[in-house]
């Protein structure tokens, strides 16, 4: 069964390779069906070993598996090992199917494109590192997936590398990740110590002992975590990245950060469970900061006008809750939202890619409008996306929001508080998401779209179309995996590795539920009345809160304060460092010493066999002396 | 046999380089890196028959000099000594290969300074003996200062006399040392000596060459004019090999031969590196040329290098050693790349560059692999190398492993910054249109580094499993 699971983790990474060895002699629809072809591979694989889990006792779910041993030094020793359980399976499965059918999305996408194979190539590595992270049976390995992913969004971002924004953006999301990596890793150092391993079995086995409950090092461990897991999954503070990753690049790179990249933190909390709960402070916090970051981002997202970005800004609010419900203790809860999310979040990017493909290239939303009558599938499809993202029953985002909301309802005083932040959230979500599809869709047709618009027989090509189709088909049906007060599929499912929280049952539950539903329908009512036709009253709201909106659309001005406290900084120590000591001092060190060098060498200019003669003859001497003391004592 | 063998092949190959007529710089250049190869070969028959499992030293060479003064020609490898002498070999072959492809002018006498080089640097990391030590290490001055004098760049006497005069400096200082260590003691037998220094005064003398020569913070003055007026080749050998015999002395004398010293000597020690670490990364990413942002980067690697061999731990020596492997092969690539961005260009400054990822894949490929496996990216085995250093020093403090992670960032940020600047964005105004994408030569000097550099990637272990198994 491991072997499988290797397979499935080598199979993309032999795609990127042999993609990148066969150089010219494979076309871009080739190679684009190399990396699909290994990715479906992985998913098969994916697919048994989950039937193979799924034939055991819960209790023998758990296999680890060691090819080879990848890093020592004196009693450390880290394996190149995979741990195969309920969890990572869940993963898997998720990364690599979702990830199937974005790469078979993409070989119609990236048709055409002067450089369509290196993009292949690096989905493919992308995947692989995915898939690394997921599996990876201890923190080291884990760690190298999480870099390894970073590195494979840093080069999708910036694959249109002629744009400034585009390599600016890369750049970004690089740095702020090797910020979160460095807290990370700094949370390893500790393990590393007192327990002498970074095996996920030896560490969560011992932790209790070894770090304390509640003590400083648990605090600090789970701190350098969080700061990881924030960073990843683009979470407030660390939450800059995500947005500008939208903008130079393809919707389809987007597309699979949103889906796939970004949820990483939640794994990574999940996985780590036993060490946030010696912490519980952090665990709050990590709740917390997913509150902030749900609401932060539902009010972003309701002014921006690049169609990618608006998705891009409901991604970050849906892991919002998504760390909600971790913070909670909501695990099973939190990864069935990430699946949910992972379905609808994927199918309305790539409806918006259809859009953004029949369009030319547009994706500014107030250039669009009235597209419904010229794209009715892509509309449909786009509908069937909001309204699970919306979390309408029985769209499958219904049922994940309210298992974590109903768990947040059942979780003491700062449940409630969450649980309040979380309806607040649902009204946002679903003002945003469908403000984005009146404009996009509703009203009459819009003069750029009459111009540019241009489709074939089809919506797009077929071999966009399709997966399409399959997500759609997810997103209304993929939320029965757990229906309240029925069966709980992935809280059974995930319970060997990390037991989640009670959700709330009866009177409480159906209050919730019917809380969350009122303020989603509420949020549609107020974009049904704004946005259902381009028209005054969103100009009005602009002239009667110029300083709300402004500070919105600047995204609450953290960039401009990160710039100013992190960049411009440390820029200025630079330039600083360069003018005021390395120049003056370090470099014209022997000025000091009476020999003024640019003297010193215009005057020898002509003669630099001398210099060399100079040299050798100082070499000489010491020797000598050397040689003389020798003499002297012998 | 073996290892006596290991050092004079080169250095008699190179004598014979300089004093035969040879009818064309294509045939001595063949000569040159026949030899080169030759000496690769060498060693991986070496590498394969050593016994990693045993403690102590192997395929020793012992032959009495002055015997009263107990100085004799005493050479061997210990595990860690052979990774060193593996990466010169390797980082030499890639030199003298490019050296040759590029040509020199007479560049007979330029390939045999690079073997006799080779030999002496070889030596440096065999030597068992104080006395034979210092030899080789004044002798690996002797083609350096040549090569970069003669054949460096436009401000090439600059470069060297600041080199000169900065090592010859640390050198007296160590001369001194090592007279007043082996009269001291009636041996300048390394092995004997090991474990009984007490002077504070002897180990400075050491510790100063050496951090001279890494250069640790703020003795690192004469190199980024070196760095930037050397041949592509000569920085790449400089950087990637020479630095590292003073790491090495650190590993292999500093410390072992004054324990005591070097203990309380720590806190300083650590207080440099740790300024030199950030302060190299800081300068790295405001340098204006492409050769600055690796001389300063490679000024924040050794004294990142430094950092875990002061941990004095199983952690920081094996991620050192490791890293300092790393960096070698990462700096030679980087450095030979800097020569071909620089034959196509004519230039180095950034400002000036741009958009050369535009219709050159293998350029961009090779380059991007490189920086990103410099910066450490998680999974690589620079990352592991770091890692261990970091974790080594962890024990010793926190607070030097919090500096280093800071590090890690500004890693990023200069690394991609060189990366973008050259590769990406608008076609730079010294970049013409008919600039080739690296030639078939070009792609096989370097790639051959980058693949040990995946490899190792792959397996670090390779290289840790393999390491001070006598001490830890």
């Amino acid at each position: 069964m491991t072997a499988l699971a290797w397979t499935a983790l080598f199979s993309p990474a032999a795609a990127a390779a042999a993609i990148a060895l066969l150089g010219n002699r494979i076309d871009g629809r080739g190679a684009g069906l190399l990396a699909a072809g290994a990715t479906g591979f992985s998913f098969l694989c994916s697919v048994v070993v989950f039937f193979d889990l799924l034939g055991r006792q819960p209790e023998d779910r758990s296999e680890v598996s060691t090819l080879w041993t990848w890093l020592t030094a004196g009693d450390l020793r880290f394996g190149a090992e995979i741990l195969v359980d309920p969890l990572s399976v869940f993963m898997m499965l998720v990364v690599s199917g979702v990830g199937f059918l974005i790469l078979a999305y993409a070989i119609g996408y990236m048709a055409g494109d002067e450089e369509e194979r290196r993009y292949h190539a690096y989905k493919a590595f992308f995947v692989f590192s995915m898939l690394l992270l997921v599996e990876a049976g201890n923190f080291l390995l884990l760690l190298a997936g999480w870099g390894l992913v970073g590195l494979s969004s840093y080069l999708l971002i910036n694959f249109w590398h002629r744009r400034r924004e585009a390599v600016d953006a890369g750049k970004k999301a690089f740095i702020m990740n090797a910020f979160g990596d460095a807290t990370f890793v700094l949370a390893l150092f500790i393990l590393a110590q007192q327990i002498g391993s970074l095996d996920f079995d030896t560490v969560f086995a011992e932790a209790p002992e070894a770090l304390g409950e509640g003590s400083t090092l648990s605090v600090l461990v789970a701190l350098g975590l969080l700061g990881g897991a924030v960073a990843k999954s683009a979470q407030v503070p660390l939450h800059t990245w995500l947005p500008d990753a939208m903008e130079g690049p393809t919707p389809v790179s987007a597309l699979i950060h949103a889906a796939t990249m970004v949820t990483a933190g939640v794994y990574l909390i999940v996985r780590s469970s036993p060490l946030f709960e010696l912490a519980v402070d952090v665990q709050d916090l990590a709740g917390i900061l997913g509150a902030v970051t749900l609401l932060v981002a539902g009010l972003v997202a309701l002014v921006q006008t690049d169609i990618k970005r608006v998705i891009a800004y409901s991604t970050m609010s849906q892991i919002g809750y998504m760390f909600v419900g971790v913070g909670l203790g909501a695990y099973g809860a939190s990864l069935f939202h990430l699946m949910t999310h992972a379905f609808f979040k994927a199918l309305l990017f790539m409806a918006a890619g259809l859009v953004i493909h029949a369009l030319s290239g547009e994706q500014d939303i107030r250039r669009m409008g009235g597209l419904a009558r010229e794209l009715p599938w892509t509309y449909r499809a786009f509908l069937v996306g909001s309204l699970a993202l919306a979390a309408i029953p029985p769209f499958a985002g219904f049922f994940s929001k309210d298992a974590i909301l109903s768990s947040a309802a059942n979780s003491g005083s700062l449940g409630w508080i969450l649980w309040s932040v979380g309806i607040v959230g649902a009204f946002l979500t679903a003002l945003y998401a469908f403000r984005l599809l009146f404009v996009v869709f509703f009203g009459e047709v819009s003069a750029f779209a009459r111009e540019h618009l241009h489709r074939g027989r089809f919506e797009g090509p077929v071999v966009m179309l399709w997966p399409v189709a399959v997500l759609s088909v997810l997103s209304i049906v993929g939320g029965f995996l757990q229906v309240p007060g029925a069966w709980a599929g992935v809280d059974t499912w995930i319970d060997p590795v990390a037991e989640s929280v009670e959700e709330a049952s009866g009177a409480l539950a159906v209050f919730s539920i019917l809380a969350s539903l009122a303020a989603a329908l509420a949020g549609i009512a107020v974009a049904w009345a704004f946005y259902r036709r381009p028209g005054e009253r969103p100009a009005y709201i602009r002239r009667r809160f110029p300083g709300a909106v402004r500070t919105l659309e600047h995204k609450l001005y953290v960039d401009e304060a990160y710039n100013l406290a992190f960049y411009e900084p440390s820029s200025r120590l630079a330039t600083w460092l360069t003018r005021r000591i390395e120049e003056p001092l370090v470099l014209r060190s022997l000025g000091g010493l009476g020999i003024g060098v640019r003297d010193v060498s215009d005057r020898v200019a002509a003669a630099q066999t001398g210099r060399v003669r100079g040299y050798v003859l100082a070499l000489a001497v010491g020797l000598a002396v050397l040689a003389v003391v020798f003499l002297l004592v012998a | 046999m073996i290892t006596t063998l290991l050092v004079f092949l080169p250095i008699a190959a190179a004598v014979a380089l300089w004093v035969t007529p040879w009818s064309s710089s294509r045939t001595a250049g063949g000569f040159a890196l026949l030899v080169a190869l030759g000496e690769l070969a060498l060693w991986v028959g070496t590498a394969l028959n050593f016994d990693f499992g045993a403690a102590g030293l192997q395929a020793e060479a012992d032959v009495t000099w002055f015997a009263d003064l107990d100085v004799s020609f005493k050479v061997g490898l210990y595990d860690y000594s052979l990774w060193l002498v593996g990466l010169t070999v390797v980082v030499t072959a890639a030199a003298v290969g490019y050296g040759f492809w590029v040509g020199r002018e007479r560049s007979g006498v330029y390939l045999s300074l690079l073997l006799f080089l080779e030999g002496a640097t070889i030596g440096v990391f065999m030597a068992q003996d104080l006395v034979l030590f210092y030899v080789f290490w004044e002798a690996m001055l002797i083609p350096l200062y040549v090569l970069i004098g003669v054949w460096g760049g436009p401000g090439r006497l600059r470069a060297t006399f600041k080199f000169v005069a900065y090592t010859i400096a640390g050198s007296l200082l160590m001369l001194v040392a090592i007279i007043a260590a082996g009269l001291g003691a009636g041996t300048f037998d390394m092995a004997e000596l090991a474990g009984r220094g007490t002077s504070t005064w002897i180990f400075l003398g050491f510790a100063i060459a050496f951090a001279v020569k890494a250069p640790v913070w703020p003795f690192h003055g004469w190199l980024p004019d070196a760095y930037r007026e050397s041949p592509a080749e000569v920085a790449a050998v400089l950087s990637g090999v020479i630095s590292k015999t003073a790491a090495y002395g650190f590993l292999a004398i500093a410390i072992p031969l004054y324990p005591g010293p070097a203990e309380d000597w720590r806190t300083p020690v650590l207080v440099l590196a740790s300024i030199g670490l950030v302060y190299g990364s800081l300068l790295a990413f405001r340098a204006p040329d492409v050769r600055g942002v690796i001389a300063y980067s490679s000024l924040a690697q050794m004294n990142l290098i430094v950092i875990g061999i002061f941990a004095v731990n199983a952690s920081g020596y094996t991620g050192a050693l490791l890293q300092m492997v790393n960096h070698g092969l990462i700096s030679a690539a980087l450095f030979l790349l800097a020569g071909a961005i620089e034959r196509r260009t004519s230039t180095g400054e950034l400002r000036l560059l741009g958009g050369m990822a535009r219709g050159r894949p293998v350029l961009a490929t090779i380059l991007i692999t490189t920086g990103v496996i410099a910066l450490a990216v998680p999974g690589s085995t620079a990352f592991a190398a770091e890692f261990l250093v970091l974790n080594g020093i962890f024990d010793i403090g926190w607070g030097w492993a919090v500096v280093g992670a800071v590090a890690i960032v500004l890693a990023a940020m200069y690394i991609l910054r060189l990366i973008s600047a050259v590769l990406h964005e608008n076609v730079g105004s010294a970049v013409p249109a008919e600039a080739l994408d690296l030639r078939p030569a070009e792609v096989g000097v370097i790639l051959p580094l980058v693949l040990v550099l995946l490899a190792l990637s792959f397996w670090p272990a390779a290289v840790t499993e393999r390491v001070f198994g006598a001490l830890f």
